[in-house]
């Protein structure tokens, strides 16, 4: 009976957050791509047996799946380790109650075993199951039936042996350099045929559905994985040891004296780059931005997109933008939990939007030197990634920094994990149209009218004029500032 | 010298302050005492400009402070840990603070040496970020960083709760000091009568919004103020 009360603990800390209800747009919005993803994975698990029959002709589709499955596990696994949320119900209030020890942990443990979220992958399983039971190599429903039992075992392995790691490792800043450093020699080797995953992957995965009890060997793992974890609890019992070794120590403290040289306004700069570095929420968004950096690969080289000139300056001014854009959403509440000391302290409102705009500016020029590779592919990339560019350092520095001053809500910046959405509200969804939809929107109109090339150059130069102007539309961001300062200050005094 | 004309703050149609007339003196230490929710912090903060007034204003040294930047430079306060930026070290805080103030490096390392018994040698060199630290020691950091800028005027709310007895003493000490010395300023409001008294010239109680009380310490006020809180 007391699990079931920890688990309606848990429930009402959720549904009792101040921000649920009032968050309710957001919710629904959530829940609505929630759905859509829902709905392409199943989708995915239709098509994908022809998409693999086309990629790889040389095997059966069930063959190459079965080949890429362990690379899809180990990837989920990395995406776990540096994403999974630690327990989230802090178990303090409770270890000082007369509850076991024992059921705790377990509790702890076994908590996201529970959350359906973890199983989206048998939206993809279970479509796709049905090729391995109707057609070669195996025909057989008991195969699919534990292809999908195998894939519940392997979510649970993974689940148990990322939290362990986590736990064990905190997130050490080197694991993320290490796990990056095993996929690309794994990829390498692969490419090079030096040693191929794929093969022994198959080899694995072939034996694991085909033999009727192979999944019991994935059952042990994850039982080994279960019974690791405990043993770990057991000798970090205290909540003091396990949280030093989840901080990492200090090592990463770093300066940034660098900024300092720039008198009041370099030395808020280095204060909001530490901020980044110090805390796991802006770390995270740190990470999703070097993610967004990468966008270009995906897009630039593809045939279909040639002539979607709306699409491919999307893509640009998140591939130019990317740092400004994730933490542009966040300017000014970044600095809610302590806005009270820069409010009363010699800080002028000019020096501090300045401030800002100077470092919403240095993220543009770095991500612009960082994403010139690109230029490689051609032209059309060269002029798509200046415009867009141009558009992000006149137009939406502005838009961003003018609209910042709406939301009042306080980030909390210690929890962290990729998709945390504390603090967002439909405010950030609104300032999307203006800054990345309407562009698009307004560049796809003028393809009709095969105008694309004159709607890109229009919005090149309305970013010149934006740096032109760059002092009065400042003014105008401060004055907006100072008017909403009173606001600002209520909303960031009330905690989540 | 900050005076306060007609101030009034409503919320939810409440008056949660009503201030008519306050003149504070420059020098003047000033203590402020009243039970919770008589609105102590709510004229702290109307004072620092970080709630709006729903009518009157606050002026310091004659110009009025909301909307305005120029009383940040002689104003030093510490209200709650909404004043500290917890990523930081201790260290790291006051440069940054003392930088605000443009206080160059030696300066800082001389003021924080005239802070050496006030820390106890726990706040400095312990790298450690602030959200590490003690409530206590915290405070510490809090009330040492108002004073980085060689503020006219000091407020401080609570800054006597979350410390242990010795730093209490130690900083009734410091600020006794500074009030000699420099003539600065003081508002600090208290929960404990005996170091209210111990440091300020004048108290004046809040009740529900109202100054009820506004008297000039001697040697009986404590009694006065102990009869006037007993239930």
């Amino acid at each position: 009976m007391i699990t079931f009360e920890l688990f309606k603990h848990q429930w009402l800390k959720t549904y009792r957050a101040p921000g649920f209800h009032r968050n309710l747009v957001v919710n629904i919005l959530l829940a609505i791509s929630g759905l859509y993803f829902a709905a392409m994975l199943v989708l995915m698990g239709f098509i994908a047996p022809s998409i693999l029959h086309d990629a790889l002709p040389d095997y059966q589709p069930v063959e190459a799946f079965n080949g890429l499955l362990l690379y899809i596990v180990l990837i989920i696994f990395a995406l776990r380790f540096l994403m999974q949320p630690l327990n989230a119900l802090d178990p303090t209030p409770y270890q000082i109650l007369p509850i076991k020890r024992t059921r705790l942990i377990n509790y702890l443990l076994l908590r996201p075993l529970f959350n359906p979220v973890n199983y989206a992958a048998l939206l993809f399983m279970i479509p796709f199951a049905g090729n391995i039971a109707w057609k070669a190599p195996y025909h057989s429903g008991w195969a699919a039936l534990r292809l999908l039992v195998i894939t519940v075992l392997f979510v649970w392995f993974n689940i148990l042996t990322a939290s362990l790691l986590k736990r064990r490792y905190g997130s050490n800043p080197w694991a993320m350099a290490v796990i990056m450093l095993v996929a690309g020699i794994l990829f390498l080797s692969e490419y090079f045929h030096v040693f191929s995953l794929f093969d022994i992957s198959l080899r694995i995965f072939d034996f694991l559905i085909g033999n009727p009890f192979g999944w019991l060997i994935v059952a042990g793992l994850a039982g080994l994985s279960f019974v690791l974890n405990k043993r770990f609890f057991s000798q970090h019992q205290y909540a003091e040891k396990a949280s030093k070794q989840a901080s990492g120590g200090k090592s990463y403290l770093k300066k940034f004296s660098f900024t300092d040289r720039f008198g009041k306004e370099g030395s808020f700069i280095s204060l909001i780059l530490k901020l980044i570095t110090r805390n796991k929420r802006t770390k995270s968004t740190l990470f999703v931005s070097i993610l967004f950096l990468l966008y270009g690969l995906f897009f630039y080289p593809k045939k279909m997109y040639d002539d979607n000139y709306g699409f491919t300056f999307f893509i640009a001014m998140i591939a130019t933008g990317s740092l400004m854009l994730m933490f542009g959403q966040w300017l000014i509440s970044w600095n809610g939990s302590h806005f009270d000391c820069l409010m009363t302290k010699k800080m002028n409102a000019d020096t501090y939007i300045r401030a800002n705009y100077t470092l919403m500016m240095l993220f543009n020029i770095l991500c612009f030197i960082v994403t010139t590779p690109y230029f490689f592919f051609g032209t059309k990339v060269i002029f798509l990634q200046v415009s867009a560019f141009l558009y992000n350092i006149g137009v939406n520095i502005f838009l961003l920094l003018y609209f910042a001053s709406y939301n009042t809500k306080r980030l909390n910046l210690n929890e962290g994990s990729a998709m945390n959405y504390q603090g967002t509200t439909y405010k950030n969804f609104l300032i999307v149209l203006p800054v990345m939809i309407g562009p698009m929107a307004i560049i796809g109109i003028a393809s009709i009218f095969g105008a694309e090339q004159v709607a890109i150059w229009v919005f090149a130069a309305l970013g010149v004029i934006g740096v032109i102007f760059s002092k009065p539309l400042l003014t105008l961001c401060q004055r907006r500032f100072i008017q909403r300062k009173y606001a600002l200050c209520e909303g960031f005094r009330k905690k989540e | 010298m900050i005076e306060v004309t007609e101030l009034k703050k409503f919320y939810n149609g409440v008056a949660v302050l009503d201030i008519p007339s306050l003149v504070i003196a420059n020098g003047e230490s000033f203590g402020l005492v009243g039970n919770n929710g008589a609105g102590k912090t709510t004229f702290f903060r109307l004072i620092l400009d970080l709630i709006e007034a729903s009518s009157g204003e606050v002026r310091v040294n004659g110009e009025t402070v909301a909307r305005r930047d120029e009383w940040k430079s002689y104003v030093g306060s510490f209200l709650d840990e909404g004043f500290l930026i917890d990523f930081l070290t201790p260290e790291e805080f006051f440069s940054f603070t003392g930088k605000v103030y443009g206080k160059s490096k030696e300066d800082i390392t001389v003021f924080l040496e005239s802070m050496t018994e006030f820390f106890n040698g726990e706040i400095l060199g312990k790298r450690k970020f602030i959200r590490d630290l003690s409530k206590g020691n915290q405070k510490k950091v809090g009330i040492a960083a108002a004073l980085i800028g060689d503020p006219q005027i000091l407020i401080l709310d609570e800054p006597f709760t979350a410390l242990d007895p010795s730093s209490q003493i130690r900083l009734k000490r410091m600020l006794n000091e500074l009030k000699a010395t420099q003539n600065m300023t003081m508002l600090i409001s208290s929960h404990d009568l005996n170091h209210v008294t111990d440091v300020c010239e004048r108290i004046v109680v809040l009740e529900k919004g109202h100054i009820v009380n506004d008297i000039f310490t001697n040697e009986d006020t404590l009694k006065e103020l102990e009869a006037y809180f007993a239930v």
